[in-house]
């Protein structure tokens, strides 16, 4: 979990980053691709001049004629429809549950108490353990699929956000205090800000895990959806089929985090981060 | 008129922090409260802000006991404690929540020209230095008219430049709307510069251990012999109030109170 959440950091500031600088802007991702180009280019050169029959890799030319004839079939739209929607449920249930369980645990040491241990407990087990469970209880159907992503997403943001309501620093409450804020004030004015950053940061590793437990979801069985595909090339022989699937997810995935960075990025300008800083100065 | 009635403060944990402390201070007076560490000085302040309730005796202003943060109180800490999410106009009027609109932005855009912070209000607290930050701190204070304003260590964190400056600016605003100012510090030349009266605080429990009278005219010279003066009785009072063999001579300066036109 910390692995996820320091590389979204690094991502975040790099980002920043990328912004103020107008040269670098293109030039530095740009870097980024030479090396997936290269060893693209390279094995697509590698089969056309006959040194593979490319049948279990595929060439790109050959992943891109897969993916367009998906996409021209309405194929592709029907299966990252199926999955979105799922993600999407699963995602907003463990956000919400997530966030309430975590802001009172955080708040109420009482609370914390009874409910934190048994939760740990719960985290430690592998969430795709619930899956047979989960089909006995809710059936084949998308209820069970849309239960274990929330499961999934529910545990780094009740983390997130207990840790982030257990770290608001004290000082700045009794601010609140002093001016005599108490209540709903004092979680509007002082706690809600505050935690903002942590929060903006567990709902993206929470939807980097939304995306991991869609295919596990959609693996137990599925007759739509991007995992749906994914089996569906395995059993056909069909690599470019997988391959493409996977593309969409990298597509599907990097752009939904990339929309809650961006809808959070002006409510987050006043951080004071080492990268922001630096690129000031 | 603020009131403190044998205020005394025992944390849960059985340290008894303050015994007994009782003072008046007048409408507009600047009072000073010194002492070595630990003697209590930030508890007391905290229990006449309503932080902290102390555990016997009671806080009255205007004669109304204080139980909690009171809205004629205004404190200020050793750090700004500025809202970092919030710009500096945005802090300054974090007080005044419930105002019109057009009514804060003009209380505002006073009380930051009052600071000479005009051209910051719209940057972050982070863009700030030390002093500016505290100076923001103090608009925010201010900006509501407390009757009473309490300051904890306020200048502590500053260099020593910034620290008579802020002092100075301090005084000023003071001088506008005379609230009254209660001040806890380390710093005897602070004491001395701000206030009317300076309480020597001795602990084990905390209480006040003497009470030294300022008659200086103000603006206060730092340099001149008067304030020398006051500053030895103070330092020599600090040291009897710690039990250390005295470090400074004030055998002339306890003679009357008169010695100290004797220059």
């Amino acid at each position: 979990m910390s692995l996820v959440q320091m590389s979204l950091a690094v991502e975040l500031a790099a980002e920043q980053k990328q912004r103020r600088n107008g040269l670098a802007r293109w030039g530095r991702p740009a870097l980024g691709l030479l090396l997936p180009l290269a060893l693209a280019l390279g094995w697509e050169l590698a089969v056309r001049a006959g040194f593979s029959n490319g049948r279990l890799v595929p060439p790109p030319s050959r992943i891109y004629e897969e993916f367009t004839e998906l996409a021209r079939s309405r194929e592709l739209l029907r299966h990252v429809i199926a999955t979105l929607l799922r993600v999407v449920a699963g995602f907003g249930f463990g956000t919400a549950v997530g966030t309430v369980l975590g802001a009172v645990a955080g708040y109420s040491t009482l609370v914390r108490r009874l409910v934190d241990p048994s939760l740990q407990g719960l985290r430690a087990v592998p969430s795709i353990a619930w899956i047979p469970l989960f089909i006995l209880w809710l059936g084949i159907f998308e209820t069970s699929k849309v239960a274990l992503i929330a499961v999934g997403v529910f545990f780094p943001i009740y983390l997130g956000v207990m840790g982030a309501v257990l770290s608001v620093d004290r000082k700045i409450v009794e601010v609140g205090r002093a001016f005599r804020l108490s209540g709903f004030a004092m979680v509007r004015r002082i706690l809600l800000p505050a935690v903002l950053p942590a929060y903006v940061l567990a709902l993206r590793s929470g939807l980097g895990l939304g995306w991991m437990f869609v295919i596990a979801a959609e693996f137990m069985g599925a007759s739509e959806g991007l995992g749906y595909l994914l089996i569906d090339g395995q059993q056909l022989g069909k690599p470019a089929e997988i391959v493409a699937a996977i593309l969409a997810f990298a597509v599907l995935g990097k752009t939904t985090d990339w929309i809650i960075a961006l809808v959070a990025a002006p409510f987050l300008r006043w951080e004071d981060r080492f990268n922001a800083r630096a690129g000031e100065s | 008129m603020l009131g403190l009635e044998r205020v005394g403060k025992t944390y849960p944990n059985g340290v008894h922090a303050i015994d007994a402390v009782s003072f008046s201070v007048g409408p507009g007076e600047i009072v000073a409260i010194v002492g070595g560490s630990g003697c209590g000085k930030s508890t007391l302040l905290r229990a006449i802000s309503g932080l902290d309730t102390p555990s016997q005796g009671r806080v009255l202003l205007d004669g109304q006991p204080v139980t909690s943060p009171h809205e004629k109180i205004g404190i200020i800490f050793q750090e700004p404690r500025l809202l970092p999410w919030l710009s500096v106009a945005g802090n300054v009027g974090f007080g005044l929540e419930d105002w019109p609109r057009s009514e804060r932005a003009a209380r505002v855009a006073d009380a930051l020209a009052r600071v000479g912070l005009t051209d910051k209000a719209n940057m972050w607290p982070r863009e700030l230095s030390g002093g500016q930050a505290q100076r923001v701190a103090i608009a925010r204070a201010l900006v509501p008219r407390p009757e009473v304003l309490l300051l904890d260590e306020p200048f502590s964190a500053l260099d020593a430049f910034t620290r008579t400056d802020l002092q100075d600016h301090l005084l000023d605003l003071w001088a506008d709307l005379r609230p009254t100012l209660v001040l806890v510090t380390h710093d005897v030349d602070e004491a001395i510069v701000l206030a009317d009266r300076i309480m020597v605080m001795r602990p084990r429990p905390g209480h006040i251990f003497e009470e030294i009278e300022a008659e200086l005219p103000r603006p206060r010279d730092r340099q001149s012999a008067a304030f020398d003066f006051v500053k030895r009785r103070v330092l020599a009072a600090l040291d009897r109030s710690l039990a250390r063999p005295a470090r400074v001579d004030d055998s002339e300066t306890r003679a009357s109170s008169g010695a100290a036109l004797w220059w």
